[in-house]
C-alpha cells in the first residue's frame, strides 16, 4: 500500500511571496493545518503549520512554566494580536525545512516520519519533485487500519 | 627566588581573573587549571605543596553552600516558589505598583536566606507569567527582581556567597549579620526600591489590560507537592532557628546546614540522583580552586606584598578607608565576580589586621561593596546573567545598555547610603 492511495490531490500551497495575513486567510477559508510553499515550478521550498502562525500569538511563559493548570484565566493573552508589521512580513520568514515523501513511500514508512519528525501532514511529491499531493496522520492511519478487515 | 615565587603566583592568579572576566572558557575550569598550575609551581620553586593546597579550602564555606544547595534542591519541584508569586499576584489585585513591590519583597526574603541564582531562576518564569495575563511589560519586575536580591542578600550570613566566605574567614556569627549588616541593608534596600519605583514609573504607570485574570491564578494548583514544601520549610525553619544560635553553641553554619540536609533527605527520601544533579557542584569547585590558588599567592608572599601597599592607604581615617574598600569593590564587583575578588581580599584584610589595625568594620564594607557592586552592571552577578538570559526567550529581551540605566544607579544609591550609614556609625570607633 502506498502513500499515493491515500492522499489528497488538491492540494493548497502558496508562493514565497506570500504574506502572513494573506496565509493566515487561506488556512481559514480551507481549513486546513499545513501549508506547502513552493517555487515557481511547484516544487515544495519549506512548509508552515498553524502552529507556527499561532506561536505568534503565544505567550512567553508557556516556555518557562511547564505546568499551566493554575492559570485559570490567561488574561490579556487571550486578546494578544500580532502587529500589524509581523502580518505584512512573508511566509518566508517563519518557514520550515519541508520533510515530503515519493508518491510510492510505503504507509508505515510515511506514518513513522511523521511520527519522528512531528508532522500533521506530509506533503507528497512525484519523482521529478512536483507537488502531486499532501496526507495527513488520519488519512494514513484509517487506510493502515482499513487492512485489518481482510485479516481472517 | 623569592621575588620569582611572588610574581608567579600573582601571574597565575590574575591570569586566571582575566580569563574568568573574559567568559571564553568556563570559569570553573579557568580556576581548576589555575590552582593545579600553582600547585605545580609551587612545588618547584618551594613556597607551596599538596598540603598547604588542602589546608587552604575553607570547609566551613563550601559545607555551608552544599548543605542550602540541597535544601533549595528539594524545595525547587514543589511549587513554593510559584506559589508564593501567586499568592503576591492575587494581593496585589493586578496594581502594577503594588505588585512591583510584593514580588520585590518576596524574592528579597526569599534570597535573605537561599541563593539568589536559585530565588531568581524559580521567581522569574511566574514572573513572565503574571505580567503576561496582565498584559504588561515583564521588564520591570525582572530587573527589579535580580536587583534586590543582590542587594537583601547582603543582609545576612547565608544570604550571599561573600558573607559565607567572609562569615567564615572573619568568625562572624549568622546575629552579627543581623546586627551589623542588617539594618544598614535595609536602608540601602528600602532606597533601592524607591529608587527603582521611581526609575521604572512610566511603566508601572500603565493600566495592565486584564487586572481580574490574576485573580483566577490558583495558589493551591501551583503546590504540586505540598507534603514535600511541608517537610522541607519545617527543616528549613528549624535551621534558621539553629543559625540564630550556632555561635553560642559552638556550632559551626556548615554544620547546621548540612545537618538541615541531612534531615530533610532522611525524612523525604527524593529521587537522591535529581536531587544530586540539582547541586551545583561547579561552583563549588570554583570556590575551592580559589581558596587553592589564594592560598598559593599567601605562601609565595605575594600578599603580604599587597599588604603593605594597603598599609600605607590605611594611615588615612579608618572610617575614610572602609568607604573606601566599599567603593572600590563595588566597582570592580560590578564587572567581575564577587567571589574571586572577595576570596583575594580576605587574607588582606587578616593581613592588615596583623599590623594593628582594627579591622572589624572592614569586614562589612567588604560585604557591601561586593553585594550592592553586583547589581551595576548585567554582568555583575549571576542573578543579573540569568534574569537576562532568560528574557532573552521573550519578546522584550533584557539589554545591558537598560541594566546600566537601572543597575548603575541602584549601585551608586546604595553604596551612598552604606557609605553614609557606614562614616556615622564607625566614627566613634
Amino acid at each position: 500500500m502506498y502513500v499515493k492511495s491515500c492522499m489528497k490531490t488538491h492540494v493548497v500551497s502558496v508562493l514565497t511571496s506570500t504574506t502572513i495575513r494573506e496565509a493566515a486567510a487561506i488556512f481559514a477559508s480551507k481549513h486546513i493545518g499545513t501549508l506547502p510553499i513552493v517555487d515557481k515550478n511547484n516544487r515544495p521550498l519549506g512548509v508552515i503549520g498553524i502552529r507556527d502562525l499561532l506561536k505568534l500569538e503565544m505567550p512567553d511563559f508557556i516556555n518557562f512554566v511547564s505546568d499551566v493548570d493554575f492559570v485559570h484565566d490567561f488574561g490579556a493573552v487571550e486578546d494578544t494580536r500580532p502587529s500589524a508589521a509581523t502580518l505584512k512580513k512573508t511566509v518566508r520568514s517563519l518557514m520550515r525545512p519541508v520533510v515530503t515523501v515519493e508518491e510510492d513511500c510505503g504507509l508505515l514508512r510515511a506514518y513513522a516520519m511523521m511520527l519522528q519528525q512531528n508532522l500533521h501532514d506530509i506533503p507528497v511529491v512525484s519523482k521529478d519533485g512536483k507537488l502531486v499531493g499532501i496526507a495527513s496522520r488520519v488519512d494514513i492511519g484509517v487506510m493502515i487500519l482499513k487492512a485489518w478487515e481482510k485479516v481472517e | 627566588m623569592e621575588t620569582f615565587s611572588i610574581v608567579l603566583s600573582f601571574i597565575i592568579f590574575f591570569g586566571s581573573l582575566v580569563l574568568i572576566f573574559l567568559e571564553k572558557i568556563n570559569r570553573s575550569i579557568v580556576a581548576i587549571a589555575g590552582s593545579v598550575l600553582m600547585i605545580g609551581l609551587g612545588k618547584i620553586l618551594g613556597f607551596y605543596s599538596e598540603e598547604l593546597a588542602i589546608s587552604a579550602i575553607d570547609f566551613n564555606t563550601l559545607g555551608l553552600l552544599l548543605g542550602m544547595m540541597i535544601l533549595v534542591a528539594m524545595l525547587e519541584p514543589t511549587g513554593f516558589f510559584e506559589y508564593l508569586a501567586v499568592l503576591a499576584a492575587r494581593a496585589s489585585k493586578g496594581k502594577p505598583a503594588r505588585l512591583f513591590i510584593l514580588l520585590g519583597i518576596i524574592t528579597t526574603i526569599l534570597s535573605m536566606f537561599l541563593d539568589n541564582v536559585t530565588t531568581v531562576v524559580l521567581i522569574a518564569p511566574v514572573t513572565i507569567l503574571i505580567s503576561e495575563i496582565l498584559g504588561i511589560s515583564p521588564l520591570p519586575y525582572l530587573m527589579s527582581e535580580a536587583l534586590l536580591s543582590n542587594v537583601g542578600g547582603v543582609a545576612t550570613l547565608v544570604g550571599d556567597p561573600p558573607n559565607v566566605l567572609i562569615g567564615s574567614a572573619a568568625g562572624l556569627s549568622f546575629n552579627d549579620f543581623l546586627v551589623y549588616s542588617l539594618p544598614i541593608v535595609l536602608v540601602s534596600w528600602t532606597g533601592a526600591l524607591f529608587l527603582l519605583r521611581y526609575l521604572f514609573k512610566k511603566d508601572l504607570a500603565k493600566r495592565p489590560r486584564r487586572s481580574k485574570a490574576v485573580m483566577k491564578l490558583n495558589p493551591a494548583e501551583t503546590l504540586n507537592q505540598p507534603e514535600t514544601a511541608r517537610r522541607i520549610l519545617i527543616v528549613l525553619g528549624a535551621a534558621i532557628l539553629f543559625f540564630f544560635v550556632h555561635h553560642a553553641l559552638h556550632i559551626e553554619p556548615s554544620l547546621v546546614a548540612l545537618s538541615a540536609a541531612a534531615i530533610a533527605l532522611v525524612w523525604i527520601q527524593p529521587d537522591f540522583h535529581v536531587v544530586l544533579k540539582k547541586v551545583e557542584w561547579s561552583v563549588l569547585l570554583f570556590f575551592g580552586s580559589l581558596f587553592i590558588m589564594v592560598g598559593g599567592l599567601e605562601h609565595s608572599g605575594a600578599l603580604s606584598m599587597i599588604v603593605k601597599i594597603f598599609e600605607k592607604a590605611s594611615g588615612m581615617p579608618p572610617v575614610l578607608f572602609g568607604v573606601l574598600i566599599i567603593w572600590v569593590v563595588a566597582t570592580l564587583s560590578a564587572v567581575v565576580d564577587n567571589v574571586p575578588i572577595t576570596i583575594a581580599l580576605i587574607p588582606v584584610i587578616k593581613g592588615l589586621g596583623e599590623t594593628g589595625l582594627d579591622i572589624a568594620p572592614l569586614w562589612w564594607a567588604l560585604a557591601f561593596g561586593a553585594g550592592f557592586g553586583g547589581t551595576g552592571t548585567i554582568i555583575g552577578s549571576s542573578a543579573n546573567i540569568i534574569v537576562a538570559t532568560l528574557s532573552e526567550k521573550t519578546r522584550t529581551p533584557i539589554t545591558s545598555a537598560l541594566w546600566l540605566k537601572r543597575g548603575l544607579p541602584t549601585m551608586f544609591v546604595t553604596c551612598f547610603i552604606a557609605s553614609i550609614l557606614y562614616m556615622l556609625i564607625y566614627r566613634w570607633f
